[in-house]
């Protein structure tokens, strides 16, 4: 398998490991160092604002306490196309943009647009596969009606 | 006693009238149009923080009662505000939510106004031959204007009482935190919600639901004895945290050392909670290294606007600033543990009250003003009924 098509199956995979709650899988994926984090542009601060972060650990954390807390019921669905791989700061290094669409599917079955955006990733090559080291996601969307608590 | 019959169901409450608030005031259009009449034109409200217009010319555009409006620091460092509309033909003026303009100029037939609402320009003034449409008389229709510790409110009633006495000392115990060393907005967002406005701001005057938030469960509910959290109620519907309740960190996972790592906002301890809820729509909450402001506007009898900002610390590093906005994330945001939760339960209760199938609400708890007491809840539906004129257990 290509570098090229092994990056896109990783891409795609995160995606169906947060769809299906697979959290072990999606960590599976994810480098020792991982950093994950979403960043808005705010129009009315004209800041920029972080509305999650985390390390790996943290992303662990926060899947284990999920059970508990009150979600948000239905289902989300990432959809992603995948715009341009670069090589990065080394030749085991690959920036990965995409673009990225989150549906959501409650429970009767009616689907809504919840979210548009962008990832940012950086992967690297270690041994004979490729992980996410970094996941950055832009958000196009500001408005997430009543919140998430699982990343996207 | 088990199930009741449709009768039981619908029967006003056998208890004393404080103590229950009737469904219809979540999804009644009447209620809805007195409550534009009688409260939100007539009473103060926020608008932003002034951090928000750290520079001459800087605005920020909001919408207040079904009408857009924009504060604007003038050149003589003034906050003003005003109808967001062209005094010619009615266009929008202001389109994005903030910016600087040292001028604004309708981009419809380009007449221009100054940050103090003049008006500064009109094309080719001179076809209105009549003489009655000159710059002099075509300024904006300003909105009147406060500042409280940094925070700027508007009022649409020309002929209300000043801010201060509708505040009164409610935001007495926020005066260190707020105006200790400057502070600064670095977190904002919408939700438009499928609820009454008065559905949210409930789940920020009731602490009973605490037994929603697993994280509460864990870092707070038992980090003190119940009577000693303090509750208090002031003149005019707010009320908020009488002392500080404390919260336990170590509880939660990934919680443990918060507050360890940066300094709390000034008159806070890293574990202290303080709340404040402004009559109509306002909550002010710190949890010791940060504060998070809620402004809920209501665009329809089932439909609220939440707008949610987070401040820390203005001109602090930029390590102490990101994990500041951790702290904030934890419990707040579209992201955060607690925030997603309260939204569910306020979605959730205005979804059996829209169809009636919820007839009341039970707003009895009465733990001598400490525990999990109701009575902000009352004061807050006291001062409701007192401005509509209407009983919130049968306002119909």
């Amino acid at each position: 398998m290509s570098d090229h098509e092994a990056i896109r199956t990783l891409i795609g995979k995160s995606c169906l490991a947060l769809d299906d709650s697979d959290f072990a899988a999606y960590l599976g994926l994810c480098a020792l160092d991982f950093s994950y984090c979403i960043r808005v542009w705010s129009p009315e601060l004209r800041k920029d604002m972080i509305w999650l972060e985390h390390d790996r650990d943290g992303m662990a954390g926060l899947f284990e306490t999920l059970p508990e807390h009150l979600q948000r019921s239905g289902r989300l669905s990432r959809h992603v196309s995948i715009s341009t791989i670069e090589t990065g700061a080394s030749a085991q290094e690959f920036v990965v943009v995409s673009s990225v669409v989150v549906h959501h599917t409650d429970l009767g079955g009616r689907t809504q647009t919840l979210a548009v955006g962008r990832y940012n990733d950086t992967v690297i090559r270690e041994g004979g596969a490729v992980l996410l080291a970094t996941r950055e996601v832009t958000l196009e969307t500001r408005d997430l009606g009543i919140g998430l608590h699982v990343p996207l | 006693m088990g199930a009741r019959d449709t009768s039981s169901w619908e029967q006003v409450p056998a208890a004393p009238a404080e103590h229950f608030v009737s469904g219809l005031v979540y999804s009644d259009p009447d209620i809805y149009r007195d409550e534009s009449d009688k409260i939100f034109s007539k009473v103060w409200r926020l608008a932003c923080h002034e951090s928000e217009l750290p520079e001459a010319f800087d605005y920020r555009v909001f919408d207040h009662d079904g009408q857009s409006l924009f504060s604007i620091r003038g050149e003589d460092n003034v906050v003003r505000t005003f109808l967001n509309v062209c005094s010619h033909r009615g266009a929008k003026l202001l389109d994005q939510p903030a910016g600087n303009a040292k001028s604004i100029t309708c981009f419809y037939h380009r007449w221009t106004y100054d940050s103090q609402g003049g008006c500064t320009g009109i094309p080719r003034a001179s076809g209105y031959a009549s003489g009655s449409v000159k710059k002099e008389v075509m300024g904006l229709r300003e909105v009147r204007t406060e500042i409280l510790h940094g925070l700027a409110f508007v009022c649409m009633d020309d002929a209300a009482p000043p801010l201060g006495s509708h505040i009164g000392s409610a935001l007495d115990r926020f005066s260190e935190m707020l105006t200790g060393q400057p502070l600064e907005v670095f977190h904002y967002n919408q939700a438009i919600l499928d609820c009454n406005w008065k559905a949210w701001h409930e789940t920020n005057m009731d602490l009973y639901h605490e037994f929603m938030h697993v994280v509460l469960r864990q870092t707070q509910v038992n980090a003190m004895p119940m009577e000693d959290r303090k509750r208090i109620v002031f003149d005019g519907g707010h009320g908020g945290s009488g002392g500080d309740l404390k919260a336990a960190y170590d509880g939660y996972e990934g919680f443990a050392g918060r507050g360890d790592d940066v300094p709390p906002l000034p008159g806070m301890s890293a574990t202290d909670f303080r709340f404040v809820n402004l009559f109509p729509s306002t909550a002010i909450i710190s949890r010791g290294t940060v504060v998070r402001i809620d402004t809920v506007t209501p665009i329809g009898p089932d439909k609220a606007l939440l707008e949610m900002r987070g401040l820390g610390l203005k001109g602090e590093s930029d390590e102490h600033r990101r994990i500041r906005q951790k702290h904030h994330n934890q419990y707040w945001g579209p992201f955060g543990r607690n925030v997603p939760e309260d939204m569910v339960a306020a979605e959730s209760c205005a979804d059996s009250f829209r169809n009636q199938a919820g007839r009341y609400q039970i707003i009895a708890r009465d733990e001598k003003m400490s525990g999990q007491d109701d009575a902000i809840l009352r004061a807050f539906y006291a001062e409701w009924g007192r401005r509509v004129d209407r009983d919130p257990g049968a306002p119909v």
